[in-house]
Protein backbone atom coordinates (compact mmCIF):
# COMPACT_ATOMS: atom_id res chain seq x y z
CA UNK A 1 0.00 0.00 0.00
CA UNK A 2 0.96 3.63 -0.65
CA UNK A 3 0.87 4.38 2.88
CA UNK A 4 3.52 1.77 3.86
CA UNK A 5 6.00 2.28 1.48
CA UNK A 6 5.45 5.75 2.47
CA UNK A 7 6.56 5.10 5.94
CA UNK A 8 9.62 3.18 5.06
CA UNK A 9 10.85 5.69 2.63
CA UNK A 10 10.70 8.22 5.73
CA UNK A 11 12.33 6.02 8.43
CA UNK A 12 15.66 5.67 5.71
CA UNK A 13 15.60 8.96 5.05
CA UNK A 14 15.01 9.97 8.59
CA UNK A 15 17.60 8.01 9.92
CA UNK A 16 20.25 9.14 7.52
CA UNK A 17 19.47 12.79 7.96
CA UNK A 18 18.83 12.76 11.37
CA UNK A 19 20.94 10.51 13.49
CA UNK A 20 19.12 10.69 16.87
CA UNK A 21 15.61 10.45 15.56
CA UNK A 22 14.24 10.76 18.92
CA UNK A 23 16.01 13.64 20.09
CA UNK A 24 13.70 16.38 21.72
CA UNK A 25 16.09 18.79 20.40
CA UNK A 26 15.17 17.96 16.91
CA UNK A 27 13.21 20.23 15.21
CA UNK A 28 11.53 17.51 13.32
CA UNK A 29 10.25 15.99 16.47
CA UNK A 30 6.58 15.55 16.66
CA UNK A 31 4.74 16.36 19.72
CA UNK A 32 1.95 13.76 20.64
CA UNK A 33 -0.45 16.33 19.17
CA UNK A 34 0.56 14.76 15.70
CA UNK A 35 0.92 11.59 16.83
CA UNK A 36 0.25 9.38 13.96
CA UNK A 37 -0.87 6.42 16.05
CA UNK A 38 -4.56 7.87 16.56
CA UNK A 39 -6.39 5.53 13.73
CA UNK A 40 -7.81 8.79 11.48
CA UNK A 41 -11.38 9.40 11.76
CA UNK A 42 -12.10 8.96 7.54
CA UNK A 43 -9.61 6.43 5.39
CA UNK A 44 -9.27 8.91 2.51
CA UNK A 45 -6.36 8.41 0.63
CA UNK A 46 -6.37 11.97 0.07
CA UNK A 47 -5.56 12.15 4.02
CA UNK A 48 -2.50 10.62 3.47
CA UNK A 49 -0.62 12.95 1.48
CA UNK A 50 -1.46 15.60 3.90
CA UNK A 51 -1.82 13.87 6.88
CA UNK A 52 -0.42 15.41 10.27
CA UNK A 53 1.17 12.09 11.04
CA UNK A 54 4.61 11.60 11.66
CA UNK A 55 5.20 9.83 8.43
CA UNK A 56 4.07 11.97 5.91
CA UNK A 57 5.83 15.20 7.61
CA UNK A 58 8.99 14.89 6.42
CA UNK A 59 9.68 17.37 3.91
CA UNK A 60 12.31 14.66 1.44
CA UNK A 61 9.67 12.79 1.32
CA UNK A 62 6.92 15.07 1.23
CA UNK A 63 4.37 14.63 -1.51
CA UNK A 64 3.13 18.34 -1.29
CA UNK A 65 4.31 20.71 -3.72
CA UNK A 66 5.85 23.10 -1.26
CA UNK A 67 8.95 21.62 0.27
CA UNK A 68 11.46 23.91 2.91
CA UNK A 69 14.76 22.45 1.66
CA UNK A 70 16.53 20.78 4.41
CA UNK A 71 20.31 21.74 5.35
CA UNK A 72 22.05 18.57 5.89
CA UNK A 73 22.50 19.47 9.84
CA UNK A 74 19.31 20.38 10.68
CA UNK A 75 19.99 18.95 13.93
CA UNK A 76 22.95 20.98 14.58
CA UNK A 77 20.83 24.07 13.50
CA UNK A 78 18.55 23.59 16.35
CA UNK A 79 21.44 22.73 18.66
CA UNK A 80 22.98 26.13 17.30
CA UNK A 81 19.83 27.75 18.48
CA UNK A 82 20.21 26.11 21.90
CA UNK A 83 23.76 27.57 21.77
CA UNK A 84 22.67 31.14 21.05
CA UNK A 85 20.18 31.15 23.70
CA UNK A 86 22.51 29.45 26.51
CA UNK A 87 25.28 32.23 25.59
CA UNK A 88 22.53 34.68 25.90
CA UNK A 89 21.42 33.31 29.50
CA UNK A 90 24.21 33.53 30.40
CA UNK A 91 25.27 37.20 29.01
CA UNK A 92 22.59 38.33 30.60
CA UNK A 93 23.13 36.63 34.24
CA UNK A 94 26.64 38.38 34.23
CA UNK A 95 24.95 42.01 33.15
CA UNK A 96 22.26 41.61 35.60
CA UNK A 97 25.33 40.98 38.43
CA UNK A 98 26.86 44.20 37.42
CA UNK A 99 23.52 45.62 38.01
CA UNK A 100 23.82 44.29 41.41
CA UNK A 101 26.94 46.03 42.15
CA UNK A 102 26.27 49.18 40.38
CA UNK A 103 22.91 49.52 42.85
CA UNK A 104 25.19 48.64 45.95
CA UNK A 105 27.40 51.55 45.05
CA UNK A 106 24.92 53.72 44.40
CA UNK A 107 23.17 53.46 47.07
CA UNK A 108 25.90 54.49 49.38
CA UNK A 109 26.30 57.42 46.95
CA UNK A 110 22.53 58.45 47.66
CA UNK A 111 23.37 57.96 51.81
CA UNK A 112 26.35 60.04 51.45
CA UNK A 113 24.44 62.94 49.25
CA UNK A 114 21.91 62.67 52.06
CA UNK A 115 24.70 63.61 54.96
CA UNK A 116 25.61 66.41 53.10
CA UNK A 117 22.54 68.13 52.07
CA UNK A 118 21.78 67.62 55.89
CA UNK A 119 24.38 69.55 56.76
CA UNK A 120 23.81 71.84 54.01
CA UNK A 121 20.64 72.30 55.54
CA UNK A 122 22.08 74.42 58.42
CA UNK A 123 22.67 77.39 56.47
CA UNK A 124 19.00 78.42 56.58
CA UNK A 125 19.61 77.97 60.49
CA UNK A 126 22.41 80.81 60.82
CA UNK A 127 25.09 77.60 60.37
CA UNK A 128 27.79 80.11 59.52
CA UNK A 129 29.05 79.47 56.45
CA UNK A 130 32.64 78.33 56.31
CA UNK A 131 31.87 75.31 59.03
CA UNK A 132 29.15 73.87 57.29
CA UNK A 133 31.31 73.79 53.93
CA UNK A 134 34.30 72.46 55.90
CA UNK A 135 32.06 69.60 57.37
CA UNK A 136 30.45 69.11 53.46
CA UNK A 137 33.85 68.68 52.08
CA UNK A 138 34.92 65.61 54.16
CA UNK A 139 31.63 63.90 52.43
CA UNK A 140 32.36 64.97 49.15
CA UNK A 141 35.81 62.47 50.01
CA UNK A 142 33.38 59.74 49.87
CA UNK A 143 31.52 60.65 46.95
CA UNK A 144 34.82 60.59 45.02
CA UNK A 145 35.72 57.36 46.23
CA UNK A 146 32.00 55.52 45.42
CA UNK A 147 32.42 56.95 42.08
CA UNK A 148 35.25 55.71 41.57
CA UNK A 149 33.99 52.43 42.55
CA UNK A 150 31.34 52.49 39.65
CA UNK A 151 34.31 53.48 37.17
CA UNK A 152 36.24 50.56 38.52
CA UNK A 153 32.96 48.32 37.43
CA UNK A 154 32.65 49.78 34.31
CA UNK A 155 35.86 48.99 33.00
CA UNK A 156 34.75 45.41 33.32
CA UNK A 157 32.61 46.39 29.96
CA UNK A 158 33.63 49.37 28.17
CA UNK A 159 31.82 51.44 26.06
CA UNK A 160 28.26 50.76 28.29
CA UNK A 161 28.35 53.80 30.61
CA UNK A 162 25.44 54.44 28.91
CA UNK A 163 23.94 51.42 29.05
CA UNK A 164 23.92 51.87 32.91
CA UNK A 165 23.27 55.30 33.34
CA UNK A 166 20.21 55.63 34.22
CA UNK A 167 21.21 53.75 37.93
CA UNK A 168 23.11 56.52 38.67
CA UNK A 169 21.12 59.39 36.93
CA UNK A 170 19.21 60.85 39.44
CA UNK A 171 21.39 60.26 42.14
CA UNK A 172 24.07 62.11 40.46
CA UNK A 173 22.17 65.21 39.21
CA UNK A 174 20.94 65.60 43.18
CA UNK A 175 24.69 65.23 44.17
CA UNK A 176 25.69 68.03 41.53
CA UNK A 177 23.11 70.01 43.00
CA UNK A 178 24.31 70.00 46.63
CA UNK A 179 28.17 70.41 44.97
CA UNK A 180 26.71 73.67 43.05
CA UNK A 181 24.58 75.15 46.08
CA UNK A 182 28.35 74.41 48.51
CA UNK A 183 30.16 76.42 45.60
CA UNK A 184 28.38 79.12 45.57
CA UNK A 185 27.66 79.58 49.17
CA UNK A 186 31.47 79.53 49.36
CA UNK A 187 32.37 81.48 45.98
CA UNK A 188 29.21 83.32 45.30
CA UNK A 189 30.13 82.09 41.59
CA UNK A 190 28.51 78.99 39.25
CA UNK A 191 30.36 75.78 39.71
CA UNK A 192 30.82 74.71 36.07
CA UNK A 193 30.75 71.23 34.73
CA UNK A 194 34.44 70.54 34.44
CA UNK A 195 35.11 71.73 37.92
CA UNK A 196 31.75 69.28 38.99
CA UNK A 197 34.24 66.63 37.38
CA UNK A 198 36.80 66.87 38.98
CA UNK A 199 35.25 67.41 42.38
CA UNK A 200 33.93 63.97 42.20
CA UNK A 201 37.23 62.60 40.93
CA UNK A 202 35.64 62.04 37.46
CA UNK A 203 37.22 62.47 34.02
CA UNK A 204 35.26 62.32 30.35
CA UNK A 205 37.19 59.58 28.60
CA UNK A 206 36.19 56.87 31.20
CA UNK A 207 33.73 57.88 33.64
CA UNK A 208 32.65 60.89 33.37
CA UNK A 209 29.76 63.41 34.41
CA UNK A 210 26.97 63.64 31.57
CA UNK A 211 25.81 67.42 30.65
CA UNK A 212 22.80 66.90 31.09
CA UNK A 213 23.20 65.53 34.55
CA UNK A 214 25.03 68.31 35.06
CA UNK A 215 22.42 71.14 33.75
CA UNK A 216 19.64 69.03 35.46
CA UNK A 217 21.35 69.26 38.78
CA UNK A 218 21.94 73.06 38.20
CA UNK A 219 18.39 73.43 38.27
CA UNK A 220 17.53 71.42 41.36
CA UNK A 221 20.05 73.74 43.28
CA UNK A 222 17.89 76.66 41.80
CA UNK A 223 15.37 75.25 43.61
CA UNK A 224 16.24 75.97 46.85
CA UNK A 225 17.73 79.41 46.47
CA UNK A 226 14.16 81.05 47.42
CA UNK A 227 13.91 79.64 50.48
CA UNK A 228 17.34 80.18 51.71
CA UNK A 229 16.67 83.46 50.19
CA UNK A 230 14.08 83.79 52.48
CA UNK A 231 15.67 82.47 55.33
CA UNK A 232 18.49 84.67 55.05
CA UNK A 233 16.24 88.11 55.42
CA UNK A 234 14.89 86.31 58.46
CA UNK A 235 17.64 86.34 59.69
CA UNK A 236 18.86 89.93 59.84
CA UNK A 237 21.07 89.41 56.07
CA UNK A 238 19.39 91.73 53.88
CA UNK A 239 22.25 91.18 51.31
CA UNK A 240 21.62 87.93 50.37
CA UNK A 241 18.32 88.79 48.12
CA UNK A 242 20.61 91.16 45.52
CA UNK A 243 23.07 88.74 45.89
CA UNK A 244 21.19 85.69 44.68
CA UNK A 245 18.89 87.57 42.37
CA UNK A 246 22.04 88.62 40.39
CA UNK A 247 23.24 85.25 40.41
CA UNK A 248 19.83 83.36 39.33
CA UNK A 249 19.56 85.96 36.77
CA UNK A 250 22.46 85.31 35.21
CA UNK A 251 22.28 81.99 35.76
CA UNK A 252 18.52 82.19 34.17
CA UNK A 253 19.66 84.08 31.09
CA UNK A 254 23.08 81.14 30.50
CA UNK A 255 20.36 78.44 30.52
CA UNK A 256 18.26 80.11 27.81
CA UNK A 257 21.10 79.74 25.62
CA UNK A 258 20.36 76.42 25.54
CA UNK A 259 17.91 74.36 22.68
CA UNK A 260 16.36 71.97 24.91
CA UNK A 261 14.30 69.32 24.34
CA UNK A 262 10.45 68.79 25.91
CA UNK A 263 12.22 66.80 28.43
CA UNK A 264 12.68 66.44 31.99
CA UNK A 265 15.62 68.80 32.04
CA UNK A 266 13.27 71.43 30.16
CA UNK A 267 10.67 71.11 32.58
CA UNK A 268 13.32 71.78 35.49
CA UNK A 269 14.93 74.55 33.43
CA UNK A 270 11.03 76.00 33.50
CA UNK A 271 10.65 75.89 37.24
CA UNK A 272 13.44 78.34 37.03
CA UNK A 273 11.81 81.45 36.70
CA UNK A 274 9.49 80.99 39.43
CA UNK A 275 12.48 81.00 41.61
CA UNK A 276 13.66 83.49 40.50
CA UNK A 277 10.47 85.79 40.41
CA UNK A 278 10.52 84.40 43.89
CA UNK A 279 13.85 86.17 44.74
CA UNK A 280 12.77 88.88 43.15
CA UNK A 281 9.80 89.66 45.24
CA UNK A 282 12.17 89.16 48.18
CA UNK A 283 14.59 91.43 47.05
CA UNK A 284 11.59 93.93 46.33
CA UNK A 285 9.99 93.31 49.65
CA UNK A 286 13.39 94.09 51.32
CA UNK A 287 14.07 97.14 49.22
CA UNK A 288 11.60 98.82 49.39
CA UNK A 289 10.96 98.68 53.54
CA UNK A 290 14.22 100.38 53.05
CA UNK A 291 16.49 97.27 54.43
CA UNK A 292 18.93 97.18 52.26
CA UNK A 293 21.97 98.68 52.91
CA UNK A 294 22.72 100.28 49.73
CA UNK A 295 25.96 100.23 47.58
CA UNK A 296 23.51 98.72 44.15
CA UNK A 297 25.50 96.85 41.81
CA UNK A 298 24.85 98.32 38.35
CA UNK A 299 23.82 94.72 37.13
CA UNK A 300 20.26 95.44 39.06
CA UNK A 301 19.34 97.94 37.02
CA UNK A 302 19.52 95.25 34.20
CA UNK A 303 17.22 93.04 36.11
CA UNK A 304 14.22 95.80 36.97
CA UNK A 305 11.38 94.59 34.84
CA UNK A 306 12.73 91.31 33.91
CA UNK A 307 9.82 88.63 34.83
CA UNK B 1 26.18 105.27 32.25
CA UNK B 2 25.53 102.41 34.46
CA UNK B 3 27.22 104.58 37.47
CA UNK B 4 25.06 107.31 36.49
CA UNK B 5 21.73 105.61 36.77
CA UNK B 6 22.56 103.75 40.15
CA UNK B 7 22.69 107.53 41.51
CA UNK B 8 19.48 107.53 40.34
CA UNK B 9 18.26 104.74 41.69
CA UNK B 10 19.51 105.94 44.70
CA UNK B 11 18.30 109.22 44.69
CA UNK B 12 14.75 107.96 43.66
CA UNK B 13 14.57 105.54 46.21
CA UNK B 14 15.04 108.37 48.93
CA UNK B 15 12.55 110.11 47.40
CA UNK B 16 9.67 107.64 47.20
CA UNK B 17 10.34 105.10 50.09
CA UNK B 18 7.27 105.18 52.31
CA UNK B 19 9.42 105.35 55.20
CA UNK B 20 13.00 106.57 55.79
CA UNK B 21 14.99 104.58 58.03
CA UNK B 22 17.59 106.52 59.78
CA UNK B 23 20.63 104.15 58.38
CA UNK B 24 24.31 105.06 57.08
CA UNK B 25 23.87 104.75 53.62
CA UNK B 26 27.01 102.69 52.40
CA UNK B 27 28.74 104.86 50.57
CA UNK B 28 30.81 102.59 47.76
CA UNK B 29 33.99 104.18 46.03
CA UNK B 30 33.83 104.69 42.67
CA UNK B 31 36.85 102.38 42.65
CA UNK B 32 34.89 99.84 44.49
CA UNK B 33 32.19 99.68 42.17
CA UNK B 34 34.03 99.69 39.31
CA UNK B 35 36.15 96.64 40.71
CA UNK B 36 32.00 94.94 41.77
CA UNK B 37 30.87 95.51 38.77
CA UNK B 38 34.26 94.09 36.63
CA UNK B 39 33.95 90.91 38.87
CA UNK B 40 29.77 90.46 37.94
CA UNK B 41 30.68 91.12 34.50
CA UNK B 42 33.63 88.28 34.18
CA UNK B 43 31.64 85.82 36.31
CA UNK B 44 28.49 86.13 34.23
CA UNK B 45 30.58 86.19 30.88
CA UNK B 46 32.59 83.12 32.15
CA UNK B 47 29.10 81.34 32.96
CA UNK B 48 28.11 82.70 29.66
CA UNK B 49 30.92 81.05 27.85
CA UNK B 50 30.24 77.47 29.61
CA UNK B 51 26.89 77.53 28.94
CA UNK B 52 27.62 78.43 25.42
CA UNK B 53 29.75 74.96 25.18
CA UNK B 54 26.87 73.10 26.69
CA UNK B 55 24.88 74.81 24.22
CA UNK B 56 26.77 73.34 21.38
CA UNK B 57 26.85 70.29 22.83
CA UNK B 58 23.10 69.73 23.56
CA UNK B 59 22.32 71.26 19.22
CA UNK B 60 24.86 68.33 18.05
CA UNK B 61 24.05 65.71 20.03
CA UNK B 62 20.26 66.47 19.07
CA UNK B 63 20.70 66.45 15.70
CA UNK B 64 22.58 63.42 15.86
CA UNK B 65 19.67 61.81 17.76
CA UNK B 66 17.39 63.28 15.08
CA UNK B 67 18.99 61.41 12.60
CA UNK B 68 19.90 58.15 13.96
CA UNK B 69 15.93 58.36 14.60
CA UNK B 70 15.10 59.26 10.42
CA UNK B 71 17.38 56.37 9.84
CA UNK B 72 15.69 53.97 12.23
CA UNK B 73 12.19 54.97 10.88
CA UNK B 74 13.28 53.93 7.13
CA UNK B 75 15.29 50.85 8.15
CA UNK B 76 11.19 50.24 10.14
CA UNK B 77 9.68 50.57 7.06
CA UNK B 78 11.68 49.21 4.78
CA UNK B 79 11.91 46.14 6.91
CA UNK B 80 8.04 46.24 7.10
CA UNK B 81 7.90 45.83 3.46
CA UNK B 82 10.34 42.82 3.39
CA UNK B 83 8.23 41.00 6.02
CA UNK B 84 4.84 41.48 3.68
CA UNK B 85 7.34 40.63 0.80
CA UNK B 86 7.28 37.13 2.32
CA UNK B 87 4.20 36.74 3.52
CA UNK B 88 3.00 36.89 -0.26
CA UNK B 89 4.85 33.38 -0.55
CA UNK B 90 2.68 30.69 -1.73
CA UNK B 91 3.46 27.05 -3.32
CA UNK B 92 3.99 28.20 -6.25
CA UNK B 93 6.16 31.39 -6.09
CA UNK B 94 8.48 30.49 -3.61
CA UNK B 95 11.35 30.86 -5.09
CA UNK B 96 10.57 34.27 -6.63
CA UNK B 97 8.78 35.71 -3.80
CA UNK B 98 12.36 34.58 -1.71
CA UNK B 99 14.25 36.38 -3.94
CA UNK B 100 12.86 39.74 -3.92
CA UNK B 101 12.60 39.39 -0.11
CA UNK B 102 16.46 38.80 0.17
CA UNK B 103 17.59 41.52 -1.95
CA UNK B 104 15.28 43.96 -0.38
CA UNK B 105 16.71 42.95 2.97
CA UNK B 106 19.95 43.75 1.24
CA UNK B 107 19.11 47.08 0.23
CA UNK B 108 18.14 47.76 3.67
CA UNK B 109 21.54 46.85 4.83
CA UNK B 110 22.90 49.27 2.24
CA UNK B 111 20.64 51.77 2.06
CA UNK B 112 19.59 52.70 5.78
CA UNK B 113 21.92 50.44 8.41
CA UNK B 114 25.50 51.84 6.34
CA UNK B 115 23.01 55.56 7.91
CA UNK B 116 22.89 54.29 11.28
CA UNK B 117 26.03 52.65 11.80
CA UNK B 118 28.62 56.32 11.09
CA UNK B 119 26.34 57.75 13.67
CA UNK B 120 26.51 55.53 16.10
CA UNK B 121 30.38 55.49 16.80
CA UNK B 122 31.55 55.15 20.58
CA UNK B 123 29.56 55.75 23.15
CA UNK B 124 26.69 56.72 20.94
CA UNK B 125 25.77 52.90 20.87
CA UNK B 126 24.33 52.63 23.85
CA UNK B 127 23.30 56.30 24.62
CA UNK B 128 21.12 56.64 21.45
CA UNK B 129 19.46 53.15 21.77
CA UNK B 130 15.96 54.45 22.17
CA UNK B 131 16.37 56.13 19.35
CA UNK B 132 17.31 53.31 16.89
CA UNK B 133 16.11 50.25 18.83
CA UNK B 134 12.75 49.98 16.86
CA UNK B 135 14.49 50.12 13.67
CA UNK B 136 16.81 47.12 14.43
CA UNK B 137 13.98 45.32 16.31
CA UNK B 138 11.77 45.54 12.92
CA UNK B 139 15.10 44.75 11.03
CA UNK B 140 15.91 41.22 13.14
CA UNK B 141 12.23 40.35 12.43
CA UNK B 142 12.50 40.46 9.05
CA UNK B 143 15.68 39.01 8.52
CA UNK B 144 14.40 35.91 10.87
CA UNK B 145 11.54 35.71 8.92
CA UNK B 146 13.12 35.76 5.48
CA UNK B 147 15.48 33.23 7.33
CA UNK B 148 13.05 30.80 8.56
CA UNK B 149 11.01 30.66 5.28
CA UNK B 150 13.88 30.04 3.20
CA UNK B 151 15.49 27.42 5.55
CA UNK B 152 13.48 26.00 7.89
CA UNK B 153 16.17 27.66 10.76
CA UNK B 154 16.77 30.32 13.08
CA UNK B 155 19.09 33.34 11.78
CA UNK B 156 21.26 33.66 15.10
CA UNK B 157 22.37 37.01 16.46
CA UNK B 158 25.97 36.36 15.32
CA UNK B 159 24.59 35.57 11.65
CA UNK B 160 22.69 38.50 11.55
CA UNK B 161 25.73 40.56 12.63
CA UNK B 162 27.85 38.95 10.29
CA UNK B 163 25.74 40.52 7.57
CA UNK B 164 26.30 43.84 8.92
CA UNK B 165 30.33 43.59 9.10
CA UNK B 166 31.07 44.40 5.30
CA UNK B 167 28.74 47.21 5.20
CA UNK B 168 30.93 49.51 7.59
CA UNK B 169 34.04 51.20 6.93
CA UNK B 170 37.24 49.28 8.00
CA UNK B 171 38.06 52.64 10.10
CA UNK B 172 34.61 52.65 11.58
CA UNK B 173 33.29 50.27 14.38
CA UNK B 174 30.82 48.08 12.86
CA UNK B 175 27.28 48.09 14.20
CA UNK B 176 26.43 45.11 16.23
CA UNK B 177 23.24 44.33 17.19
CA UNK B 178 22.91 44.26 21.07
CA UNK B 179 21.28 41.02 22.53
CA UNK B 180 17.98 42.98 24.02
CA UNK B 181 16.78 44.22 20.40
CA UNK B 182 17.74 40.80 18.93
CA UNK B 183 15.42 39.18 21.79
CA UNK B 184 12.52 42.22 21.22
CA UNK B 185 12.62 41.38 17.41
CA UNK B 186 12.98 37.66 17.63
CA UNK B 187 9.60 37.94 20.04
CA UNK B 188 7.48 39.89 16.82
CA UNK B 189 8.49 37.45 14.53
CA UNK B 190 6.69 35.10 16.39
CA UNK B 191 3.57 37.16 15.86
CA UNK B 192 4.55 37.40 11.90
CA UNK B 193 4.87 33.16 11.70
CA UNK B 194 1.64 32.72 13.33
CA UNK B 195 -0.11 35.01 10.53
CA UNK B 196 1.99 32.49 7.85
CA UNK B 197 1.00 29.81 9.61
CA UNK B 198 -2.54 30.26 9.27
CA UNK B 199 -2.26 31.51 5.84
CA UNK B 200 -0.48 27.94 5.14
CA UNK B 201 -3.07 26.11 6.26
CA UNK B 202 -6.02 27.68 4.05
CA UNK B 203 -3.31 26.82 1.31
CA UNK B 204 -3.40 23.11 2.29
CA UNK B 205 0.24 23.54 3.17
CA UNK B 206 0.05 21.49 6.70
CA UNK B 207 3.80 20.47 6.86
CA UNK B 208 4.43 24.25 7.14
CA UNK B 209 2.69 25.36 9.33
CA UNK B 210 3.43 22.55 11.56
CA UNK B 211 6.76 23.32 11.35
CA UNK B 212 5.99 26.23 12.46
CA UNK B 213 4.50 25.36 15.34
CA UNK B 214 7.42 23.77 16.45
CA UNK B 215 9.91 26.16 16.02
CA UNK B 216 7.61 28.65 17.63
CA UNK B 217 6.84 26.55 20.87
CA UNK B 218 10.85 26.16 20.79
CA UNK B 219 11.64 29.78 20.26
CA UNK B 220 8.83 30.35 23.61
CA UNK B 221 10.75 27.93 25.46
CA UNK B 222 14.12 29.69 25.49
CA UNK B 223 12.95 32.96 25.90
CA UNK B 224 11.29 32.22 28.96
CA UNK B 225 14.46 31.25 30.66
CA UNK B 226 16.00 34.45 29.18
CA UNK B 227 13.82 37.31 29.12
CA UNK B 228 13.30 38.03 33.55
CA UNK B 229 17.32 38.43 33.02
CA UNK B 230 17.09 41.26 30.62
CA UNK B 231 17.52 44.71 31.05
CA UNK B 232 14.29 46.73 31.37
CA UNK B 233 12.29 43.33 30.83
CA UNK B 234 9.26 45.27 31.26
CA UNK B 235 8.40 44.77 27.53
CA UNK B 236 9.58 41.74 26.79
CA UNK B 237 7.26 40.59 29.55
CA UNK B 238 3.97 41.64 27.63
CA UNK B 239 5.53 40.35 24.29
CA UNK B 240 5.98 36.75 25.99
CA UNK B 241 2.40 37.05 26.70
CA UNK B 242 1.63 37.76 22.77
CA UNK B 243 3.63 35.27 22.24
CA UNK B 244 2.31 32.49 23.80
CA UNK B 245 -1.16 33.43 22.56
CA UNK B 246 0.07 32.97 18.83
CA UNK B 247 1.40 29.58 20.10
CA UNK B 248 -1.60 28.83 20.89
CA UNK B 249 -3.67 30.05 18.07
CA UNK B 250 -1.44 27.97 15.73
CA UNK B 251 -1.21 24.87 17.85
CA UNK B 252 -5.34 25.29 17.31
CA UNK B 253 -5.30 25.66 13.94
CA UNK B 254 -3.53 22.74 13.72
CA UNK B 255 -5.73 21.09 15.89
CA UNK B 256 -8.32 21.79 13.65
CA UNK B 257 -6.91 20.51 10.48
CA UNK B 258 -5.97 16.80 12.90
CA UNK B 259 -9.54 16.34 13.77
CA UNK B 260 -11.48 17.54 10.54
CA UNK B 261 -9.46 16.22 8.42
CA UNK B 262 -10.21 16.32 4.69
CA UNK B 263 -13.29 18.24 5.15
CA UNK B 264 -11.14 20.80 6.35
CA UNK B 265 -8.75 20.96 3.96
CA UNK B 266 -9.24 21.65 0.24
CA UNK B 267 -8.21 19.36 -2.59
CA UNK B 268 -4.63 19.26 -4.17
CA UNK B 269 -3.75 19.06 -7.57
CA UNK B 270 -2.34 21.36 -10.34
CA UNK B 271 -6.04 22.24 -10.99
CA UNK B 272 -7.07 22.28 -7.79
CA UNK B 273 -9.54 24.90 -6.79
CA UNK B 274 -7.99 27.00 -4.16
CA UNK B 275 -9.36 27.70 -0.52
CA UNK B 276 -13.10 28.16 -0.16
CA UNK B 277 -11.45 30.64 2.48
CA UNK B 278 -9.67 32.45 -0.08
CA UNK B 279 -12.47 32.88 -1.86
CA UNK B 280 -10.83 32.24 -5.58
CA UNK B 281 -12.16 29.45 -6.89
CA UNK B 282 -11.50 27.55 -10.10
CA UNK B 283 -14.15 24.80 -10.02
CA UNK B 284 -14.57 22.87 -12.84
Amino acid sequence: MMSSAFRNAHLTASRLINPKPFSSSSILHFLPLCSGDASPRRSNPLRHRNSVSPSSSFPFCSISSFCIPMAGGDGQGSHSLEKQFDSFRVQLEESAALREQIRAVVMEIESATRLIQANLLLVHQSRPIPEVIEKSKEKINDLKKFYGRLAEILRECPGQYYRYHGDWRSETQAVVSQLAFMHWLETGTLLVHTEAEEKLGLNSLEFGLETEDYLTGICFMSNDLPRYVVNRVTAGDYDCPRKVMNFLTDLHAAFRMLNLRNDFLRKKFDSMKYDLRRVEEVYYDVKIRGLISGGDIPGVQVTQGQS
Amino acid sequence: MLSCSSVFQRVAFMLMAPKLKPQRLHQKTGAEQLVKKARTMTAESSMKDAFSTYADYLNNFNEKRERVVKASRDITMNSKKVIFQVHRLSKDNKEEVLEKAGKDLEAVRDQHFARLMRELQGTDFWKLRRAYSPGVQEYVEAATFYKFCLSGTLCTLDDINATLVPLSDPSLEPLQINILDYILGLADLTGELMRMAIGRISDGEIEFAQRICQFVRQIHRELMLVVPKMDDSYDMKSKMEVMLQSVIKIENACFSVHVRGSEYIPLLGDDAPTSYLLGAADVE
